[in-house]
């Protein structure tokens, strides 16, 4: 018997989206816990990926270097665009041929879109925006299952969730949650074509156009450095600073849901369990309080400096180094003496 | 006559829960439940459509009977009918459970009046999962566009719908066959300001409710907990962390402060090899 | 949608403490009566310290306490604290009088009890309408015969308008009932924290017994900064209200933020051990009017009452608000019902309304402490000397062990007259007697 560990790869016009690669190195660590099972009754544990596309054999051959040992390929002119009917239909078919243990999907836009289709057709189950994922013992049930633990209620709550009586178990994980895993380019796999009829039913809706985003330059989810603002800065007009201090730091404007909401920025922008995670090797969090939503976003960050006027805000209890001071203060000093340490070694 | 339906959800306001210290349970005392915002949106934005092409709107909800509530608001915004399906049975449903439940009385309001298409918000603000809309969707055979940020037409008579979908990327413009579904984000519409007799209206008025059994009859097996393969293994507080040295710049003054911050960052290797890789 | 004239019998602005009393009264003797009120719900504009006074309750419901209200703890102890800078000096009573059946106030959290009172005036039969602001009135040769709402198709109807909108009496302005905005001087600002403690561990800190005793004080001193302006503490069933209030020209004057006195009263050494490891449950302020008889508007002109906030009803010194406004709230009421069976709600009319007040502790009190919040404020050594004064004197007096006695006296003496001459101190001593009895 092989316990099949999949993984959704998601591409996005022959790109495969980096969080693919994020779910496989989750899918080989969920493989390794479950060692002893595997030892104990003969069997074999594979992660295999899912790929639906038109013309993405070069993903397909990216996906295996990051360790999906096959990877399972449909293809057909109607998938070249993302729609969510045939995508499902095309998972589930194939779900239903393999019967997988676990199924894994990035939590993006088209991730989201599609895994409550597909867990729903399979009537299974399906955790959203998993922080943690790991195989381990549930009650007296003989074999481990998939323990996904989420925040709950704003993030005041750690959840674990597990799924039990139905397979596929699924979950959906948000980009930069996981580490990327080492790319193996001599890696050896195997691509298997998959038949899949796409009829018209399924093509109910469809893409007449598609408009894109030219300020999309922002790659928040994998920078390094990222300077964030939020409901201390008081309008928006504070992001000007923001971004002087990013672009200072060599790194990208973030910011809280507070600020979001407000309007004061761009969603694209926002930091946050509802918005990007991110861990980048700096975050300079300026008058954010750190409520829990967001700090489920960025706490993964090597580094933390956090600004506020509230000594009691909860963002300190994350930070690596806090200052209690306005930031209107703070942050124009900072730049100044940035700028004047550059020149000085200039 | 078109018809619309939205689904929506009753939730706390989560932006400010607080966890009991004695009982380690979500403190419910004082924290407003609200609509959820994103079906509010969703509700603002039918009632748009239906006002400009003479048509007709039903909400429903899946919650306790205190939903009524979040129902009254959407009649306050233009609802013309609201049913409230609550029952013991469904308590402990998870989003398989609730798509289940929703995707039936849906099916059972388009029996006595075809639905052209359904609304959900594009995600409730506690469970935050995305899931109720598509699983509803795919349970109805019904083609779906997420994160809608606008509806640029609707034709009754050609059966199509013409909907703007917001992905990372940019906007997708989608065209639909009719009946449909569609998730909303808040842009789609703005919530307008009721006019008065509208607001009193929504005072008086009482949904119809519907149970487990009647008028439609649920499987017992598809819905609460028993229906539910998902369910909390375990559930906590996140681990308390170090506070954090924190620098006060009343105390040492900006300049000072500024100071010490930067030589703290620069001890740290990571910082350092990031501050110099600029220069 | 209707096309329909919406005419009610009243109409309440505001659905506080007056508003919803002054409803029920009306809807009780079979008014139709609508309240309108701005927040999301009655009670999510209100707030205070605080605690209500069971006078005034049950003398609009006889079975108050048999309805179950949500009140947190009854107020068994209560007193003035005074802070010096580092110390604390407690005079409060307990038992004896205070101990009365029922108590007589008790702690509340107005965003609950404020939507618990105006349940109790639509089980009268008052109509409420949240959401809403009466942004100004509708007239009929010269005669306020409504009022218009900021929402489409918002004007409504009614004879009479009972104004209960708060101490920011906008509408009372626009009426000419005062011919002037809130004044800095006559206008405090209170900011509070809800601090969620386990109850037995503010019994243990506090000294109370348990769950059902509870305290109010009043706070004098190092809290308001030498500041005109008082703080307070409360105990509701498992957090404790602590906050300061200070006059808004106080503030300006000294640029001194609100949330830094209230930061400093929680960090003073004898408060923070009280809130050791509490959660913040809410953070908010409110503006009281403190001006009492001296800001007080016209109460009544053709066709329109003012009560509450609005009306500037507050007796600082004895924290009396709430009971003026439930008081004011029914003499309306009953003015109404006077009206509508006169057919007459000419200000000659509702002058009754007045006449009314006149007969209650509201009139009376108010006119008798009209002097006091201005004598605060010229005489700021009662908020930092005399509290300073107070902790010197018992602390020497308490620690003088092995001195002699006289020169212990003298010590005493002089930590006063350092600061204030006698003959000063006696002169201030006899101007409170006086602000406080009204002459």
């Amino acid at each position: 018997m092989t316990r099949r560990f999949w993984v959704f790869i998601e591409q996005d016009h022959g790109e495969m989206h980096p969080v693919a690669a994020e779910l496989l190195g989750v899918a080989n660590c969920l493989v390794s816990e479950v060692a002893d099972e595997l030892k104990a009754n003969d069997e074999e544990a594979v992660v295999e990926g899912i790929l639906v596309g038109h013309d993405v054999d070069n993903v397909a051959k990216e996906a295996l270097m990051y360790g999906a040992e096959r990877i399972y390929q449909v293809d057909d002119p109607a998938f070249e665009h993302y729609l969510n009917r045939p995508y499902a239909e095309a998972l589930t078919h194939l779900v239903k041929k393999y019967k997988p243990e676990v199924f894994l999907i990035g939590a993006t836009t088209l991730g989201r879109d599609l895994a409550g289709a597909v867990a729903t057709s399979l009537k299974t189950g399906l955790t959203a925006d998993c922080t943690k994922l790991e195989m381990g013992p549930f009650r007296k049930i003989e074999k481990k299952l998939l323990l996904a633990t989420r925040p709950a209620f704003g993030g005041n709550v750690i959840a674990t969730i597990v799924c039990k009586d139905r397979t596929p178990q699924m979950a959906t994980v948000r980009p930069r949650v996981f580490e990327t895993p080492v790319r193996n380019p001599k890696a050896k796999g195997e691509v298997v074509k998959e038949d899949f009829k796409v009829t018209p039913v399924m093509m109910a809706a469809n893409l007449v156009e598609f408009i894109k985003d030219k300020s999309t330059s922002l790659n928040l989810e994998y920078a390094d450095v990222i300077v964030s603002g939020g409901k201390g800065l008081g309008n928006s007009k504070g992001f000007e600073l923001i971004k002087e201090l990013a672009d200072e730091l060599g790194g990208v404007v973030g910011s809280s849901r507070a600020a979001v909401d407000g309007g004061w920025i761009d969603y694209a922008h926002q930091v946050g369990q509802t918005g990007k995670h991110v861990r980048p090797k700096l975050y300079v969090a300026c008058g954010i309080s750190g409520a829990i939503q967001h700090k489920v976003g960025m706490q993964d960050s090597d580094y933390i400096l956090a600004i506020n006027t509230d000594p009691l805000a909860p963002i300190f209890e994350v930070a690596s180094l806090g200052v209690v001071g306005d930031l209107y203060e703070v942050i124009p000093e900072m730049i100044q003496q940035l700028r004047a340490q550059k020149g000085a070694s200039a | 006559m078109i018809h619309f339906l939205v689904s929506v959800k009753q939730v706390p306001d989560t932006t400010n829960i607080r966890i009991d210290p004695e009982t380690g349970s979500m403190i419910r005392k004082g924290v407003p439940a609200i609509l959820n915002p994103y079906d509010a949106h969703a509700v603002a934005s039918a009632a748009e459509w239906k006002k400009k092409l003479g048509g007709k709107l039903t909400v429903i909800t899946m919650g306790p009977p205190a939903a009524e509530e979040a129902l009254q608001e959407c009649i306050e915004m233009g609802a013309d009918r609201a049913v409230l399906i609550s029952d013991r049975a469904f308590a402990g449903s998870d989003t398989l459970a609730t798509s289940y439940v929703l995707a039936e009385a849906i099916r059972k309001i388009d029996q006595e009046d075809h639905i052209d298409l359904v609304f959900f918000g594009k995600q409730a603000i506690d469970g935050d999962t995305a899931q109720v809309g598509p699983g509803a969707a795919i349970r109805l055979g019904l083609p779906l566009v997420t994160y809608a940020v606008e509806i640029k037409e609707v034709n009754q008579e050609e059966g199509y719908a013409v909907i703007v979908r917001k992905t990372e990327s940019g906007k997708e413009i989608i065209k639909t066959i009719l009946p449909a579904a569609l998730t909303a984000e808040k842009a789609i519409a703005e919530i307008p300001y009721a006019a008065l007799p509208d607001l009193i209206a929504s005072l008086n008025f009482k949904p119809e409710v519907w149970s487990a059994t009647e008028p439609v009859a649920y499987d017992v097996d598809q819905i609460g907990l028993g229906g539910s393969p998902t369910m909390v293994a375990k559930s906590g507080s996140p681990e308390a962390r170090e506070p954090a040295e924190t620098i006060n710049v009343q105390e040492h003054g900006v300049s000072a402060t500024v100071e010490t911050v930067l030589g703290k960052m620069l001890s740290n290797t990571t910082v350092a090899a990031l501050l110099e890789d600029l220069k | 949608m209707s096309k329909e004239k919406l005419q009610y019998d009243v109409i309440v602005v505001g659905a506080g403490m007056a508003g919803s009393t002054a409803a029920a009264i009306a809807a009780r003797e079979g008014l139709n009566v609508v309240v309108i009120e701005r927040g999301v719900k009655p009670g999510s504009k209100n707030y205070f310290g605080g605690a209500l006074y069971t006078h005034a309750l049950v003398d609009i419901y006889p079975d108050f306490f048999d309805r179950k209200p949500p009140l947190e703890r009854p107020v068994t102890e209560t007193g003035f604290w005074f802070l010096s800078n580092d110390g604390l000096v407690k005079a409060t009573v307990q038992g004896g009088v205070v101990n009365n059946d029922p108590i007589d106030a008790y702690v509340a959290l107005r965003s609950e009890f404020d939507l618990w009172w105006s349940e109790q005036a639509a089980a009268e039969g008052a109509f409420i309408i949240p959401k809403t602001l009466v942004i100004d009135f509708l007239y009929e040769d010269g005669k306020v015969i409504g009022v218009q709402t900021d929402r489409p198709q918002g004007e409504v109807y009614a004879p009479v308008v009972i104004v209960c909108e708060g101490v920011n009496n906008l509408l009372t302005q626009k009426l000419g009932l005062i011919d002037h905005d809130i004044k800095i001087s006559k206008t405090a600002l209170a900011v509070k924290q809800l601090i969620s403690i386990p109850a037995k561990d503010i019994n243990a800190r506090l000294g109370l017994p348990d769950n059902d005793h509870g305290m109010a004080i009043s706070v004098m001193g190092d809290v308001s900064m030498g500041l005109a302006g008082l703080g307070f503490l409360y105990t509701a069933n498992s957090a404790l209200s602590l906050g300061v209030g200070v006059t808004l020209d106080a503030l300006q004057e000294s640029g001194i933020k609100p949330y830094e006195l209230l930061q400093r009263y929680l960090e003073h050494p004898a408060i923070a051990p009280l809130i050791k490891d509490g959660q913040m449950m809410e953070y908010g302020a409110h503006l009281i009017p403190e001006g009492g008889w001296t800001a007080m508007p016209k109460l009544y002109t053709d066709g329109v009452l003012v009560a509450g906030d609005a009306a500037s009803m507050v007796n600082a010194l004895h924290w009396e608000g709430t009971n003026m406004a439930i008081t004011a709230g029914k003499q309306a009421g009953l003015t109404a019902i006077e009206a509508h069976k006169k057919g007459d709600f000419s200000a000659k009319s509702l002058s009754a309304y007045q006449d009314k007040l006149n007969d209650t502790f509201v009139l009376q009190d108010l006119k008798q402490y009209r002097k006091f919040s201005a004598f605060l404020k010229n005489h700021p050594q009662f908020m930092d000397i005399y509290p300073t004064f107070i902790n010197d004197a018992l602390g020497m007096f308490f620690t003088g062990f092995g001195k002699p006695k006289r020169k212990l006296y003298k010590d005493i003496l002089r930590s006063l007259t350092s600061r204030r001459p006698l003959f000063k101190a006696i002169g201030d001593i006899i101007a409170f007697g006086r602000s406080i009895i009204g002459i």
